[in-house]
């Protein structure tokens, strides 16, 4: 439907991420608009938020859960950034956390911000002087150019082909309920019919999967998880040393010197991940070396992405990865922003060694292989980029600006699934209810303009031309 | 051509006969009819010129008024103080309510009418307007002055004057006909085409395009067997079309028949495509995708192995029947085989061939609001020649553009009703924005605001808008307003009751309804559940006085309906409501005339054109061009205000650029 979809400087109360993306350390989320205090007022469960007052209080979502804690700032109007009323909500920074604040506030009223909406109302506001509209302008336009950017990023692979999919079943549940409206003369009684209810239910599955797989989507490119796997003594802990730039696994030329996981958090270019290390695998007598193989293979089955590991010079443990790769299953249930075919990254460790340049790669294996050296640090920085590409969709790799797009787009397309599954699910009942056939095509209108705002909007006209193709209209 | 010769002495009949006036219609069709009315109505001196005065109000194809989405329109005319609704009421022999069985925001008033009937009641309405003059001659030309519609030269030679010009001649324009492969022209079957105006029009700078149109055999009744064919006889009780009609304005009802093709017709029509001027290439023109001919359903759903007919009379006098459902225009030998293998038409005699026409249309997106013409001042074009089909649609923009032209003699601003407001605002805002390249009928499915926009509220949405314009009379309005009164003080009582389980009310309410009431509920929420109606709420309205509106002749049952929609829709309402203010707000935020779009980073060149071409009085209005973005809105928006703040940056005389911007944007609205 044509729907003015647009927004501008108005009664709306507006939210957002407002840390400089990539950066850690404290996160902020801004609110503007004459609800901003109040949406507040809610998440922090505090009573009064005095002006210009750093108050320390938790920050809880709409059931009371608290989610974080940190302060919250009050610049009432016209005295504030935008000239409205604007609360500044500083946590933690981690994504997820800010995601959740920026939920919750939507759930009480607010409306994600469009990108430079904050200076917009700024300038309209009349807190900017002319000559800052042409800055304004650009970044404006900067900005919505870098978002349209991460949006076109964040719908690439699996998420775009399921999206799609879902929009044009969409679009065929509501021929049947438009046509039935607009045609009544020609027969199409449908609501009742058992293949409309379970279109939709089926439609509201598959709508529900999308969000969860979706969701773990989003949470990848936060803090994914990677597990680095091989044989023994290939340089799994050495090659965990050089991504933490630090020593923080023992590296001996002992066999079986790693027995447990060894979990590290860090940062690729700015991007979170946990690191794993696991116990080289081998058939061992010794029971705690065989407790550690256990667990390594349990880390590697529920890994974001594997990292397996081989020694360059030792033909033997490259075999093993290749005998491991036939036998390793994964139910990968995320979704990449990257097409990728396999999440296993096999890096052939050891460069530096006199090996023979020919013995490359697993000839007939979709996976992808990296060849480097943890000793003298060969090649790591590719390898870095590259995990970093893997997890975000930026094609630089390099981490910086991306993330929080990538990670925007990505959480304003969930928001826009939750809202589509909302409008399917109010359909649903309204058959169930026996409401009338406009209150259900009212829902799914609502549904299919949700939908819409992620992979395109269906007109009007659009779907008259698929109504009148499906059934034989007209007098 | 006449603009050069505009200041030649021509033997007017400026002495015997008025040659001056405010407002010139021009054709007399649903469009015509409700131009002229509209600008009377304002005030304005008004002459309807057509070519015959006997064909006033004439129905060109199916004799039937309203149908979903279209009887919103009607509706809507009607409470404008328009015509059709009325006129529908004195000559519908068949009435119904489609939908019956959905909700009240889609059911729909749909009118089988008498031709006969119809023409004289258009006629009777059209003379009896004040401020309305006829007179029978075709226009060849228009006068033009320096971009400035002046008047109109006729067949004679007469000249006429006025500033402003409707023009609405429907599919006269260049006008072809069809049937099998000979072709002839003609503006509809038994009528010259326009073809002198035509050429006429295609000189000045509007983009005109072609579509095709087609129209059924017609049946003579005494040579048809209704025995063997489904019956369908009008509702009861009989819905109207107008609010201010009863049934008793109606004349005798008829019914309709119902039959269907069969694998023999199909056949007969697959053999005679060869000589189809639509699959041998013979229509460059575009039909409509929801109205195809019978040759397109068979070809297009060749696994259907019947097609339905609604056998529709003509008239009560009439012997003619309508099938309406196998409109063609194969050779005339393959509609006698093909219509004769149809279950009842046996012994079919066709009184007159179908056929298909093809016309000039003018590419809608060359008009304002207004519907006024960008190029030429004063000319407005409403109906058929901006790509609509349908009476329905033809009238509304009629009314638009006739209300329009006296407003703009009357020195005041443009008026449109939003998209939120009326199917009418829906039917102009989608023209003038997206064009078309079908011929455009009305749908439900068009209007975002489906739930608001209802058969029973368009004189709440429209009757104030009205009647500050001047085109609703005060016998009108204090009808308005009592019903209005009596709907309110409804809705606030039944706010106000509650329903206690156990309560004797709540006993008598759930055996009514056979919705039980198991828990303390307000009435309202009790209303909302599909199966409870407002009539069966009636109880609850005893202790309010309706005396005074009962006196009056409010109707109560209709009032008491009414509170029950808006209640029944309340939630949905309101979630519509948010994104209307933001609209209203965006209509507020003038975009200056003189804005210069190439000076705008980050436009691409696509939408820059777009808005060059469009050049959108308001954001609102920049909302609608097609591709626009969120983020371009907020460049225009920032722009505009920047341009607001510092005009004199701009180059050229911005003071009276925004002069005009402002006197020509301003708008009336509800
Ligand atoms: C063959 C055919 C099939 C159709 N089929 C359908 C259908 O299936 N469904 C549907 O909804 N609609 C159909 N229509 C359309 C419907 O008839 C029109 O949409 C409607 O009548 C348009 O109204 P209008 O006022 O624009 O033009 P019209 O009703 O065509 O009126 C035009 C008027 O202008 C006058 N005129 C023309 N030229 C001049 C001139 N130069 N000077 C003075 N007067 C002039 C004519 O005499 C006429 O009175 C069909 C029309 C035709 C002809
Ligand atoms: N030459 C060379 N030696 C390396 C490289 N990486 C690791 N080594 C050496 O290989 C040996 C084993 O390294 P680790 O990192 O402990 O190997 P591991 O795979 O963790 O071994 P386990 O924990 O026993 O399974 C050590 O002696 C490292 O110094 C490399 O890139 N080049
Ligand atoms: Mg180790």
């Amino acid at each position: 439907m044509t729907s003015p979809q647009a927004t501008t400087t108005d009664s709306d109360t507006i939210v957002a991420v407002a840390s400089a993306p990539g950066r850690g350390g404290v996160g902020v989320v801004r609110l503007s608009g004459p609800d901003a205090i109040v949406v507040a007022q809610k998440i922090t469960r505090l009573r009064e938020l005095p002006a210009r007052f750093a108050n320390y209080t938790k920050f809880c979502d709409v059931d009371g859960t608290v989610l974080d804690s940190g302060l919250a700032i009050a610049f009432p109007g016209p005295a504030s950034f935008t000239g409205e009323d604007v609360v500044e909500l500083q946590g933690h920074g981690s994504p997820i956390m800010l995601d959740a604040l920026v939920r919750t506030a939507i759930k009480l009223g607010a409306r994600m911000a469009r990108p430079g909406e904050f200076s917009e109302r700024a300038y309209l506001n009349g807190k900017m002087d002319l000559a800052q509209a042409e800055a304004v302008a650009d970044l404006i336009n900067a900005a919505s150019e870098a978002s349209a950017k991460a949006a076109v990023r964040s719908l690439q692979g699996d998420f775009s082909r399921l999206m799609n999919g879902l929009s044009e079943t969409l679009v065929r549940l509501r021929v049947q309920v438009e046509a039935a409206i607009d045609f009544p003369d020609e027969d199409i009684e449908l609501l009742a019919a058992p293949g409309i209810t379970a279109m939709l239910a089926d439609l509201i599955e598959q709508v529900e999967q999308i969000i969860t797989r979706t969701r773990s989507g989003v949470r990848l490119t936060e803090g994914a998880r990677l597990v680095l796997i091989g044989a023994p003594n290939v340089g799994k802990s050495s090659v965990l040393n050089r991504l933490c730039g630090e020593d923080r696994a023992i590296v001996t030329d002992i066999a079986g010197t790693t027995r447990d996981l060894v979990r590290e958090q860090l940062q690729l270019n700015g991007i979170p991940v946990e690191l794993i290390d696991t116990a080289g695998l081998r058939d061992t007598n010794d029971a705690i070396e065989a407790e550690g193989v256990r667990r390594a293979r349990a880390a590697a089955s529920e890994a974001d992405l594997v990292l397996a590991v081989y020694d360059l010079a030792d033909p033997s443990s490259k075999e093993f990865i290749e005998n491991w790769l036939e036998e390793f299953q994964t139910e990968r249930s995320v979704i990449f922003p990257t097409e990728i075919k396999s999440n296993v990254i096999v890096i052939e460790n050891k460069s530096d060694l006199d090996v023979d340049a020919e013995n490359k790669g697993f000839p007939g294996k979709q996976v992808l292989t990296y060849r480097v050296s943890a000793k003298s640090g060969a090649n790591f920085e590719e390898l870095t980029e590259q995990l970093v590409e893997l997890l975000t969709g930026d094609e630089s790799g390099s981490g910086i600006g991306t993330r929080e797009q990538t990670y925007s787009a990505r959480s304003r397309h969930l928001l826009a699934l939750d809202e589509a599954a909302t409008g399917l699910v109010d359909a649903q009942s309204a058959i169930t209810e026996g409401h009338g056939a406009e209150l259900v095509a009212e829902h799914l209108r609502h549904a299919q303009a949700e939908l819409g705002s992620v992979c395109g909007e269906i007109t009007t006209d659009a779907l008259l031309g698929e109504i009148f193709s499906s059934f034989c209209i007209g007098k | 051509m006449t603009t050069s010769n505009s200041t030649d002495k021509k033997p007017t009949a400026a002495e015997l006969h008025p040659d001056a006036f405010d407002v010139i219609v021009i054709g007399g069709g649903h469009a015509g009819c409700e131009a002229a009315l509209a600008a009377a109505r304002l005030g304005a001196t008004t002459l309807l010129l057509t070519q015959s005065i006997d064909t006033i109000g004439q129905m060109s194809c199916n004799p039937a008024i309203g149908g979903i989405g279209k009887s919103h329109l009607v509706r809507e005319i009607d409470a404008l103080g328009g015509m059709m609704a009325r006129v529908t009421d004195k000559a519908g022999i068949q009435f119904r309510v489609l939908n019956a069985r959905k909700g009240p925001a889609v059911r729909a008033t749909r009118a089988q009418a008498d031709r006969v009937l119809y023409r004289n009641a258009a006629r009777v309405a059209i003379e009896a307007q004040p401020n309305l003059q006829m007179f029978q001659q075709s226009v060849t030309d228009l006068e033009v002055t320096n971009d400035r519609v002046t008047g109109v030269v006729t067949q004679m030679g007469l000249t006429f004057r006025a500033a402003a010009v409707v023009l609405t001649t429907g599919t006269f324009l260049g006008g072809k006909i069809h049937i099998g492969m000979q072709r002839h022209q003609g503006g509809r079957a038994g009528d010259a085409p326009s073809n002198a105006l035509a050429d006429r029009l295609r000189a000045l700078p509007l983009n005109v395009g072609r579509l095709k149109t087609g129209t059924p055999p017609r049946i003579d009744a005494r040579s048809v067997d209704f025995t063997v064919m489904g019956q369908q006889p009008g509702d009861e009780p009989r819905p109207t079309m107008s609010k201010f009609s009863t049934p008793a304005d109606h004349p005798r009802q008829v019914p309709c028949y119902i039959t269907y093709t069969n694998e023999t017709t199909h056949n007969i029509i697959r053999g005679g495509l060869d000589r189809s001027p639509l699959y041998s290439g013979k229509i460059e023109g575009t039909g409509p995708r929801y109205c195809p001919s019978i040759e397109d359903k068979v070809m297009r759903f060749a696994d259907r192995n019947e097609h339905q007919i609604f056998v529709e009379p003509e008239g009560l006098d009439a012997n003619e029947l309508y099938p309406n459902g196998i409109s063609t225009s194969l050779p005339f030998d393959v509609q006698m085989q093909f219509v004769r293998s149809i279950k009842g038409f046996e012994n079919a005699h066709i009184t007159r061939p179908g056929y298909a026409i093809e016309y000039d249309y003018f590419d809608p997106r060359d008009l304002q609001y207004s519907l006024e013409t960008k190029v030429i001042e004063g000319l407005y074009f409403a109906g058929q020649i901006n790509g609509t089909t349908g009476y329905e649609e033809a009238a509304a923009q009629g009314l638009m553009a006739g209300a329009n032209a006296a407003l703009k003699i009357a020195g005041k601003g443009i008026w449109c009703p939003r998209r939120d407001e009326a199917y009418i605002g829906v039917l102009v805002d989608d023209l003038i924005n997206l064009g078309t390249n079908e011929p455009y009928r009305m749908f439900t499915s068009r209007a975002e605001y489906r739930l608001r926009l209802r058969e029973d509220n368009a004189d709440l949405r429209l009757t104030q808008q009205g009647y500050d314009l001047g085109l609703v009379s005060e016998e009108q309005y204090a009808t308005f307003k009592r019903e209005r009164a009596t709907v309110d003080a409804i809705t606030a009582h039944l706010k106000k009751q509650h329903l206690r389980p156990g309560s004797d009310m709540a006993a008598a309410l759930s055996a009514a309804t056979g919705e039980h009431i198991s828990k303390d509920q307000s009435s309202t929420d009790y209303l909302k559940r599909p199966k409870v109606t407002a009539i069966a709420l009636q109880p609850l309205l005893a202790e309010l006085d309706l005396s005074e509106a009962k006196e009056a002749g409010v109707d109560l049952d209709a009032a008491l309906t009414q509170a029950g929609v808006e209640i029944k829709y309340e939630g949905y309402i309101k979630r519509q409501d948010l994104e209307i203010d933001r609209v209203k707000r965006h209509e507020s935020i003038r975009i200056p005339a003189s804005l210069d779009y190439a000076t705008i980073e980050g436009l691409s060149n696509e939408l820059r054109e777009k808005l060059l071409a469009t050049k959108p009085a308001s954001l609102a209005k920049a909302a609608r061009v097609p591709g626009i973005t969120p983020a371009a809105l907020s460049l225009l928006m920032v722009h505009a205000q920047k341009h607001a703040k510092n005009p004199k940056k701009v180059p050229g005389n911005a003071a009276t650029e925004e002069q005009e911007s402002t006197s020509r944007g301003e708008q009336h609205q509800g």
